[in-house]
């Protein structure tokens, strides 16, 4: 009957997946664990990148709020890793379950309030412990008596708080141009489509804000950074930056794609609504190999269609070169040395690519149905 | 084809491309060219399509309804195409994939063969097919493909379910030449007990029973009920008006259920049985026997969908001149919506046949679904009480065979 009366305690510490959904971070292959960390890793160099040829000192944004803001200050080396890092803990964040989520909130919440106010709220304590046993002046000699004296609150150093406010003003101004890693983080961790569009789209919005050298008509060379007006590279020197920058958003782009796209395709072996755990090992592995294969040879097509691109690109610029600066009755026509000149170009080399196309591959022959 | 990546990264390669030009920005123009050659590039990379053999394995041929059926796609590259190719087994939009899944997504290399295996599950009677197959080849980054349709057919049945009659209420009064399973209600060689009779010179030592000798002091002996095979009739009533309801709750899904199930019964006990299911027209599997007439009444019940509006006194008409007499016939019908149904049992029993009915109610379909108003309801139903009662009356077996009940309970009411 002893035995009968016995039960199993079950343990007051929550399970680990009670309180966050690991798996969706690690990922049910570690094939897809490792894209993403890969397609990470291409976002934070193509941000870099970005930024080395956008100055942020140089956008449209620093010349209206530099004025406004104290301290506004954007350097790319700070904001892209912290845009990515807040877009990756923002990401963990969502991963909490239930209660827990609430509590990290909350404690995000008071972590800040406190960081803010903790200058401004020091108490100062004087030289009196409270309560204090106290002598009495007009009473017999020694006679004391146990008083409390009144809790003094002191703002000990409200300038500093002003500061720290201030401090994340600032770095919530940085965030405009850290938006781009932040949404691609996310993106890519939460396979969100939309977020790594909208940080794409968010790189062309701000580099069309850019323009060179406009920091030094609004301020000086103290707070830009630098002295000088830059020289101008010749448009040869813009166009192989472009090209790896071209070639760097592509590389982002199709990697992120990938990790959902490979992450979505390992759902179709689950069991309708339920854990990949029912799987049998055998299955599970099966899946995992399909996987490797597949993004293996998609890792060699993309390597081997970026070095195409790269030389196409790289000859479509030269061919323009060629035709604009030889002899001919061309050069004299059309002003091909410029930007259009290199449009027209390329233009005419996609055109002839597809005709080309268009007598390659067979027909489409599915039924409408 | 172009896809919607494809057409989103072109769109904006070329927004990158002219925003550059109006900016006068390099690197847009540039970073824009760059992607445009890219999608470029890619667009030479779905130019294949590669020449396949098909085959699927199956564990079984025919199933029966919510009966699991394992399938294993092999697929084999029989030319040098090499690429990214999609494939999609169509299944019956009825089909539940279970386990597995009859989509695969792989790099198909020259001469590879491949394959892959789901498990899919079909709650409803009927003809099925697996494929055609939809294979789609694209490029690594999903930017372009082509698809085709490869004609990859496997049919296969799913029979109704087969459930185990605990009683056996059918019984004939003709007998036949060969002995069978069936109790007839008249004496001779079986194994059931009918009567006591005294022993009269002749009877077999064996047939005699002793208790009743030491209580009545004399010798009687034990009378059995006749086994005989029979022809047995099962009619299936597959109107238009059997339909009322959804999914495996009609009349008609439930009918082919329970004759399937009798069938079964009848053909085990060594009966001749056939079926007729009647609709638009009259579709009869005659009388037969054994494992390979079961195929062949499943695969009619299969068969069977509802439509037209034959009334059932037409039907005995036509079909009582070519039915043994004394045959019993096995209804089974909602008997909704026909005004001859009296006057079609009255002349069946007056030609010395013996009908029985089983009929599913589609009022509690109805009732169900709440697509009548509870008044209306109610008078349908002492409506069928009544007609039901009445044929009762005439000395038929009516079972009225309400919703959720499995076909023994009905049989109980008989």
């Amino acid at each position: 009957m002893e035995e009968d009366q016995t039960e199993t305690k079950a343990s007051r510490l929550p399970s680990m997946g009670k309180i966050i959904n690991y798996k969706d971070f690690f990922g049910e292959y570690p094939i897809i664990f490792a894209i993403k960390i890969i397609s990470s890793l291409s976002l934070i160099y193509v941000i870099s990148e970005f930024y080395v040829y956008h100055n942020p000192m140089d956008s449209l944004l620093t010349k209206y709020l530099g004025n406004s803001l104290k301290g506004f200050d954007p350097k790319p080396d700070v904001f892209v890793p912290w845009g990515f890092t807040a877009g990756f803990l923002f990401y963990f964040f969502t991963i909490f379950k239930g209660k827990y989520k609430l509590f990290v909130f909350l404690l995000i919440i008071g972590t800040v309030g406190h960081y803010i106010a903790e200058p401004a709220i020091n108490v100062e304590r004087g030289e009196y412990i409270i309560p204090e046993n106290v002598e009495i002046e007009s009473g017999e000699a020694n006679a004391t008596q146990w008083k409390w004296k009144p809790i003094k609150l002191v703002y000990d150093d409200v300038g500093e708080t002003y500061d720290r406010i201030d401090d994340i003003s600032v770095r919530l101004t940085n965030a405009i141009f850290g938006s781009m890693p932040f949404l691609g983080a996310y993106g890519i961790w939460k396979r969100k489509g939309w977020a790594i569009g909208a940080s794409i789209g968010l790189a062309i919005i701000i580099g069309f804000l850019y323009t060179p050298n406009l920091c030094l008509e609004n301020f000086d060379e103290g707070y830009c950074g630098y002295d000088t007006k830059q020289d101008e590279k010749s448009w040869s020197e813009y166009l192989s930056s472009g090209i790896f920058i071209g070639l760097g958003f592509v590389i982002y782009i199709e990697l992120s794609y990938a990790a959902i796209k490979y992450e979505n395709y390992a759902e179709q072996f689950k069991p309708a609504g339920l854990d990949i755990s029912l799987l049998t090992n055998a299955q599970r592995k099966s899946v995992s190999k399909t996987l490797r294969t597949l993004f293996v040879s998609y890792l060699v097509n993309l390597a081997v269609i970026l070095f195409i691109t790269f030389i196409i690109a790289e000859a479509v610029i030269n061919i323009n070169n060629y035709v604009s600066t030889s002899d001919g009755q061309i050069q004299d026509s059309i002003e091909l040395q410029g930007p259009y000149g290199i449009v027209f170009t390329s233009l005419i080399f996609f055109l002839l690519l597809g005709i080309i196309r268009m007598f390659i591959g067979p027909d489409n022959q599915m039924e409408e149905t | 084809m172009w896809s919607k990546k494809a057409a989103a990264v072109a769109g904006g390669a070329i927004f990158l491309t002219l925003a550059g030009l109006i900016r006068l920005n390099y690197l847009f123009i540039s970073a824009g060219l760059v992607m445009l050659t890219f999608v470029v590039i890619s667009s030479f990379l779905d130019v294949w399509m590669p020449n396949v053999k098909i085959r699927r394995e199956t564990t079984s041929d025919n199933i029966f309804e919510d009966g699991t059926m394992s399938v294993k796609f092999i697929i084999k590259n029989t030319g040098l195409g090499i690429g990214f190719v999609e494939i999609y087994d169509s299944l019956p939009p009825q089909a539940r994939i279970i386990k597995g899944s009859n989509y695969t997504l792989l790099y198909m290399k020259p001469w590879q063969e491949v394959s892959f295996e789901y498990s899919l599950k079909l709650p409803l009677r009927g003809h099925y097919h697996l494929g055609p197959v939809k294979m789609r080849v694209k490029d690594a980054f999903d930017l372009f493909y082509n698809e085709r349709l490869e004609e990859s057919i496997h049919s296969f049945s799913v029979f109704p379910q087969v459930e185990v009659l605990e009683d056996q209420v059918i019984t004939s009064r003709s007998p036949k030449l060969l002995s069978g399973a069936m109790p007839l209600n008249v004496i001779g060689t079986g194994t059931e007990f009918y009567s006591l009779r005294e022993f009269v010179p002749g009877d077999s030592l064996r047939s005699v029973n002793w208790k009743a000798l030491a209580k009545k002091g004399k010798m009687m002996v034990n009378e059995t009920v006749r086994e005989d095979v029979m022809d047995v009739i099962l009619l299936v009533d597959a109107r238009e008006v059997s339909a009322v309801g959804g999914g495996k709750d009609t009349p008609l899904e439930m009918s082919c259920r329970a004759a399937a199930t009798y069938a079964k019964q009848l053909l085990d006990e060594r009966n001749n049985v056939a079926l007729m299911v009647y609709g638009d027209s009259i579709n009869r599997v005659d009388l037969d026997r054994g494992e390979h007439h079961l195929f062949k009444i499943l695969t009619a019940l299969s068969s069977a969908k509802p439509q037209g509006n034959l009334k059932l006194e037409l039907v005995m008409k036509d079909l009582l001149p070519h039915i043994p007499s004394g045959s019993p016939i096995i209804l089974f019908s909602s008997l909704d919506d026909d005004h001859t149904i009296s006057e079609a049992f009255t002349s069946t029993i007056s030609r010395g046949f013996t009908i029985t009915t089983i009929s599913p109610s589609s009022l509690d379909f109805e009732e169900r679904m709440k697509r009548i108003p509870v008044e209306p309801l109610l008078i349908a139903k002492i409506e069928r009480d009544n007609m039901i009662s009445e044929l009762r009356s005439f000395g038929l077996q009516v079972g009225d065979w309400k919703y959720g009940d499995n076909v023994n309970t009905a049989l109980q009411e008989i």
